[in-house]
């Protein structure tokens, strides 16, 4: 168990909209963020102490600008004494925020900007990015040789998982429903028009029984959140958003190794997140799960505890996790509505939890949100991380 | 303009015997000495006990399909005259060991999950000849 609980929050948020956007640069996302999140906690600038970028797949020019401390110099930030990138994939946020948070309690640093760019959506073909999502995190030796790519591996689990609970086809399309009805009401979304299940399933089969509209899209974006302590948090905002509850596990880096790939390490995790944090699904005011394709917001969803196995799809269908409903589920529309932009979907999903306990978040807000599971995973779903956020210490 | 050649398995040190032996169509994985439990893919240690003591034996190439998928588009570019294709990770009768691979000599829509398959090696290049599987003889 960590002693991370409560002693640490999230002070400010920033976010662009997620499109294309061929003429923009990545780092005027990244720099674009990070201002309106400086701007959000209300601090000075030069506050900020240490800077943690996270990787872009993209670009290595641009990944070089982040490691070299671009972001900083460009914003004029003063009293920086440390740049140092956090990349752990699609879960850089989650893991992130658990080493600036046991930095601040140590007394290391003492004001965190995080901050994501990346340019997927007009940086590469689409040819391109299945190319490079072909290779990127996928065994050269053992699974590049035969054929392997993302969507195959999402497909691997979307099988695995259907045949042993008869979840349907229109299960999986009621997640990419329930999502699109949360990014109907996000001005930073990149898909808002309804989407309706009929829509899903027609869609082109991509990977049996993985469809087109039941794929994340790659898009440009940015994001940024700023961590500091406790005791600085109650002095500069109304709601800061304490950490109280941190779990991850790391299952494999070459996905046939993974023995269950419809559970992976979600359960643990959980357990561990919710212990520390003292708190069970039961209490959640929202479930922000990290949902590049729906089997992954499904098995997160069931394994965290809101339901039993297989009984998910049935709770997504219902509509219990719409606008209204009885447990908010990805409210920013996540990576299938909002779009995704490599690391920074699930640094748009932390920033849309933050901004949910905050009490920001518009046309979409939760009323009376204390208490939130956030969760992301990087690579071929090579871990399970989870955070519990929350407005009170319980 | 042509298809860009297919990716060959970019090989580690430790794993050499075994590229060897499939070119010579023998499948063979790691067996550990000290734990008794099988390895794949090849380890410089046993990743169950951590033993150097690791040896080659060879596997029956009898499997069951673990789970499976049929790419049908958006295949890495490679790989787009071969669609529809069988991607799959196969459980080998040797406990334990699961790998990727593609299922091959039957139609791609009636594979299943939990089917029976066996080892056949195709040719990839002059170097290199690719374990895949197959629906297993009755
Ligand atoms: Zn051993």
């Amino acid at each position: 168990m960590s002693k991370l609980k409560g002693k640490v929050a999230i002070v400010g948020i920033g976010e662009v909209p997620t499109g294309r956007f061929p003429e923009t640069a990545a780092i005027y996302h990244g720099m674009a963020s990070a201002k309106m999140a400086i701007r959000d906690a209300g601090i000075d600038k030069d506050e900020i102490d240490y800077v943690m970028p996270t990787g872009a797949l993209y670009s290595p020019a641009f990944n070089t600008e982040l490691v070299t401390c671009r972001i900083a110099e460009e914003l004029g930030l003063k009293n920086v004494k440390k740049n140092c990138q956090i990349f752990a994939g699609g879960s850089s946020s989650t893991c992130a925020l658990e080493i600036a948070a046991a930095l601040i309690y140590s007394g290391a640093a003492s004001m965190i900007l995080f901050v994501h760019a990346d340019k997927l959506g007009t940086g590469v073909t689409a040819q391109g990015a299945i190319d490079l999502f072909s290779t990127a995190g996928i065994s050269a030796e053992w699974e590049v040789p035969y054929g392997q790519h993302y969507s195959a591996v999402t497909a691997l689990s979307t099988m695995r998982y259907m045949y042993e609970t008869g979840c349907t086809d229109e299960h999986m399309a009621a997640v990419c429903v329930s999502n699109r009805k949360w990014a109907e009401l996000n001005p930073n979304a990149f898909f808002r028009k309804p989407l309706t299940i009929e829509e899903v399933v027609k869609s082109k089969m991509l990977s049996t029984p993985l469809r087109a509209k039941q794929s994340n899209m790659l898009f440009d974006g940015g994001a940024a959140f700023i961590v500091t302590s406790a005791e600085r948090a109650r002095d500069l905002v109304e709601k800061p958003v304490y950490l109280l509850g941190e779990g991850g596990v790391v299952t494999h880096f070459v996905y046939s190794q993974e023995p269950d790939v419809s559970r992976f390490g979600w359960a643990k995790a959980g357990r561990m997140a919710f212990e520390e944090a003292g708190l069970t699904a039961a209490d959640m005011d929202l479930a922000e799960i990290y949902d590049s394709y729906p089997i992954f917001q499904i098995i997160g969803f069931e394994e965290l505890g809101f339901c039993k196995r297989g009984e998910a799809g049935e709770i997504f269908l219902r509509g219990e996790t719409w606008p209204g409903g009885r447990i908010p589920c990805t409210t920013n529309g996540g990576m299938l509505s909002q779009g995704h932009t490599g690391a920074g979907g699930s640094v748009a999903l932390l920033v849309e939890t933050a901004r949910q306990l905050m009490g920001k978040a518009g046309d979409r807000q939760v009323p009376n949100a204390r208490f939130a599971v956030e969760t992301a995973v990087g690579g071929t779903y090579m871990d399970a991380q989870v955070s519990i956020l929350g407005t009170e210490i319980p | 303009m042509d298809a860009p050649k297919k990716p060959v398995p970019v090989v580690n040190p430790w794993a050499k015997p075994f590229w060897d032996a499939a070119k010579e169509e023998r499948f063979i994985i790691q067996k550990c000495t000290d734990c008794g439990k099988y390895i794949f893919y090849p380890r410089i240690a046993c990743p169950h006990c951590f033993s150097d003591n690791v040896e080659w034996v060879p596997a029956s190439g009898r499997a069951t399909v673990y789970t499976y998928t049929v790419v049908e588009s958006n295949a890495p570019s490679a790989f787009i005259a071969d669609m529809p294709y069988v991607v799959a990770v196969v459980r080998l009768e040797e406990g334990g060991v699961q790998m990727l691979t593609n299922i091959v000599g039957c139609k791609p829509e009636d594979v299943r999950c939990d089917m029976p398959v066996e080892v056949v090696f195709e040719q990839l290049n002059d170097d290199f000849k690719l374990p895949k599987f197959r629906p297993a003889a009755k």
